[in-house]
């Protein structure tokens, strides 16, 4: 026991020492701060860019909708004094008047038109043409702005007044989404995709990032043949466990700084986002449950093991780092085949693919916590995957100690998979 | 240790076969307590496969092996071993102390006695001093010579009863060989049990008590050095000419009814006669070819000779004679 904790010591200890540990803890919450601000800075940045007040409305219904159309795009862009020039003309002359609006679009005096006629009126559509046509933001605002005036004028039509149908047809309809889980509601769907997505990918940062890790310390031992040394004083075993635990703990640190800033980070984004002059976004952070963060803690114990001992045992195969890019490459296809799935399963998180690749392994670690926190996984499916996920572990980490055993004091030919058969059956 | 008066190591039957060749078999040996012990063979004899099954690295297919008293694979008894193996390294990344500290945790010592004893043996090996502390410093920073040095510490720090030394001094520089052999010469002063292997005869004939030759995994002779060279005296003659010698000579030498072989040196020859000749007989030859006898004694065979004659006959791997 006193052994097994000196080799977890030194390989966390010499781990969390090296410059790379410090930089990737500290510079994660950066990137991930950075990745909320700057997309939500250059979306303020399109907004006053997309000028659409410079848009010229042909009003081709002579109803006068035009006007009222133009005042409803006052203010975006430009001051909120310039409205929309609007140029009524009659519907014979449309294509005329839409030629010219082109020329000047083309030479930039206008930034677009919108053509409204008897289709807008009837309710079915409107065209824009413009250099802003591909402007998200541009364009839900005109549409926006047309929507509501043709809603308010067949409101007037149908004979409500002026006053109440500006009533009835302002205010955007915001839209939440909250998920119902059996304990009750459990916060918004859209942030809880958000966060299992967060999960999924962390948990295979970490096994590729610490997992290669082990790789590379097994090699280590192996090249400047400490190994003998070290195996003369504790059993293979005992130093494999040693390394997949020490190891594992600086992965779990890193995650837990990491998940410690991005949670205060989101706590004080309201003061942090107006240092930027943003508007922080609407953002809840999701409660996990103790039992989910306990389910959560358990498959990345357990996948993080299952893949760690397989990157060890490659490690033990090998004599060089080029070698074992090669070898370990069966390892990586599967944790890449477990990665590739992560969106897929988001958009469907109940469907046949997800409740598969929740059963399998290699996968259920990264797919699992993925679903657990966007829908509620039934328990029967749950314990079954940890149960297969716990054999499998204990049986991979069996073959890999007993492939360590070997491999680790044998230098030259990289063994073939018979001469791996007699590693696992004679040691 | 419970079992003081017992023999160090006992090897009963021993077998090791690889999936080509079989490293070891059938070995049976015993070191005494106290003693100074060789194991001695060409390469690929299976020193180092005998070595690592003591100390159970790998295990073996057959047979037992037991270290002060105890079966090898019991928990707690590699505590009380202490080894350098053939192929050295160290963590290049870590720092002298803390290596140190770790391969002394890993011998069921605990930090604060091992701090002390870590600084003593730095100063003692000349890697701590007034201006200097390696100590602090990185692996990767020490020369070879340091970092053999920071090996001999690891080898020794837990203050062993048993230390098996696997070729200890291929690759040392002149000085660290003097400082690991009189390390040796003070560990048999203290009572402990040092076995090394090597192919060097002239170290082993200095320093062993005893001795075991293997060749091709399988025991030629084992044995104190006093009983190895005794059983192997009487026929070997120390022969040395006054002048050039003769094309006689040559023939008396060749004579195989009388000389096994003969280390013809050109002045000086080391003759080994046949089972059963009689030296007088080649003295009387050799005085009836004309030529002038300086000396002709009666000596015992140099461990290298009795080497050469026992496993030269096994059959060593060409290019690996004793010397290599």
């Amino acid at each position: 026991m006193g052994k097994l904790w000196a080799v977890i010591k030194r390989e966390y200890i010499e781990r969390v020492r090296t410059k790379w540990f410090i930089i990737a803890t500290v510079f994660g919450p950066l990137m991930f701060a950075a990745l909320m601000i700057v997309p939500a800075w250059l979306t303020l940045k399109t907004k006053s860019a997309a000028d659409i007040s410079s848009t010229v409305i042909i009003d081709a219904t002579s109803t006068g909708i035009g006007a009222r159309v133009s005042e409803a795009m006052r203010g975006f862009g430009g001051g909120p004094e310039r409205a929309p020039e609007v140029r009524v003309v009659p519907p014979s002359e449309l294509t005329a008047a839409e030629s010219l609006a082109t020329a000047e679009v083309m030479r930039e005096a206008k930034s677009g038109y919108l053509v409204l006629d008897q289709q807008t009126t009837a309710g079915e559509s409107a065209r824009y043409a413009g250099r802003h046509a591909s402007s998200l933001t541009a364009m839900e605002t005109v549409r926006e702005a047309v929507r509501s005036t043709v809603l308010g004028y067949r409101l007037e039509a149908e004979g409500v007044s002026a006053d109440r149908s500006r009533e009835l047809t302002t205010g955007r309809l915001a839209f939440r989404t909250e998920r119902i889980t059996d304990d009750g509601r459990g916060g918004s769907g859209a942030v809880s995709a958000f966060f299992g997505l967060g999960i999924a990918f962390l948990l295979y940062m970490s096994i590729i990032l610490y997992g290669q890790n082990i790789l590379r310390g097994v090699i280590e031992e192996k090249t400047t043949r400490v190994a003998e040394v070290v195996v003369s004083s504790v059993r293979p075993e005992t130093l494999l466990a040693g390394k997949v635990l020490g190891v594992g703990a600086v992965g779990l640190t890193q995650q837990l700084v990491w998940v410690a800033t991005v949670v205060t980070f989101l706590t004080y984004r309201v003061p942090i986002f107006k240092l930027f002059g943003i508007p922080a976004p609407p953002f809840q952070i999701p409660g996990v449950s103790p039992v989910d963060g306990l389910l959560l803690l358990l498959f990345f114990v357990l996948g993080f093991v299952f893949y760690a001992a397989l990157f060890a045992a490659v490690g033990a195969m090998v004599n060089s780092d080029q070698e074992a890019q090669q070898a370990a490459q069966p390892v990586m296809l599967m944790l890449v085949a477990a990665a590739i799935f992560i969106q897929p399963v988001t958009f469907n998180p109940t469907g046949g693919l997800a409740t598969a690749m929740s059963w399998l392994p290699f996968s259920s670690p990264i797919i699992m916590p993925l679903r657990l926190s966007i829908i509620n996984v039934p328990t029967t499916e749950l314990v079954g995957s940890l149960v297969v996920l716990l054999l499998s572990t204990l049986l991979v980490v069996w073959l890999a100690a007993r492939i360590y055993r070997v491999g680790l004091l044998m230098y030259g030919k990289r063994p073939t998979l018979k001469e791996l058969g007699h590693w696992i059956r004679y040691s | 240790m419970d079992n003081m008066t017992g023999p160090a190591i006992e090897i009963r039957n021993v077998v090791k076969r690889f999936a080509a060749h079989t490293a070891v078999r059938d070995l049976s040996l015993v070191v005494p307590r106290g003693t100074v012990y060789g194991l001695l063979g060409p390469n690929g004899a299976g020193k180092t496969t005998t070595i690592r099954m003591i100390l159970n690295v790998i295990a073996p297919d057959s047979g037992t092996i037991t270290i002060l008293g105890q079966d090898s694979t019991s928990d707690s008894i590699l505590d009380h071993v202490g080894y350098l193996p053939e192929e050295r390294g160290l963590y290049r990344k870590m720092k002298v102390r803390s290596i140190l500290r770790f391969l002394a945790e890993l011998k069921g010592m605990s930090r604060k006695k091992a701090d002390p004893l870590i600084d003593e043996w730095l100063e003692r090996l000349s890697l701590k001093t007034a201006d200097k502390d390696w100590g602090t410093a990185k692996v990767d920073e020490l020369s070879r010579g340091m970092q053999q040095k920071v090996q001999f510490i690891a080898a020794l720090l837990h203050d062993p009863e048993l230390v098996i030394l696997d070729e200890p001094f291929s690759g040392l520089d002149p000085v660290n060989s003097q400082a690991l052999k009189d390390t040796i010469v003070e560990l048999r002063r203290r009572g402990k049990t040092v076995i090394f292997s090597t192919h060097l005869m002239d170290n082993a004939e200095r320093m062993c008590d005893a001795v075991c030759i293997i060749a091709n995994g399988d025991k030629v002779l084992d044995g104190t050095l006093t009983d190895v060279k005794a059983e192997n005296a009487g026929r070997t003659v120390a022969v040395a000419l006054d002048g050039a010698p003769n094309t006689e000579i040559d023939r008396i030498f060749a004579d195989r009814s009388l000389v096994e072989r003969v280390d013809d040196s050109n002045r000086f020859f080391e003759v080994e006669l046949q089972p059963g000749a009689d030296s007088q007989d080649l003295l009387r030859a050799i005085v009836g070819s004309g030529a002038r006898v300086k000396r002709f004694e009666l000596v015992q065979p140099s461990l290298h000779q009795i080497f050469l004659e026992k496993v030269g006959a096994k059959g060593v791997e060409p290019g690996m004679s004793g010397h290599g």
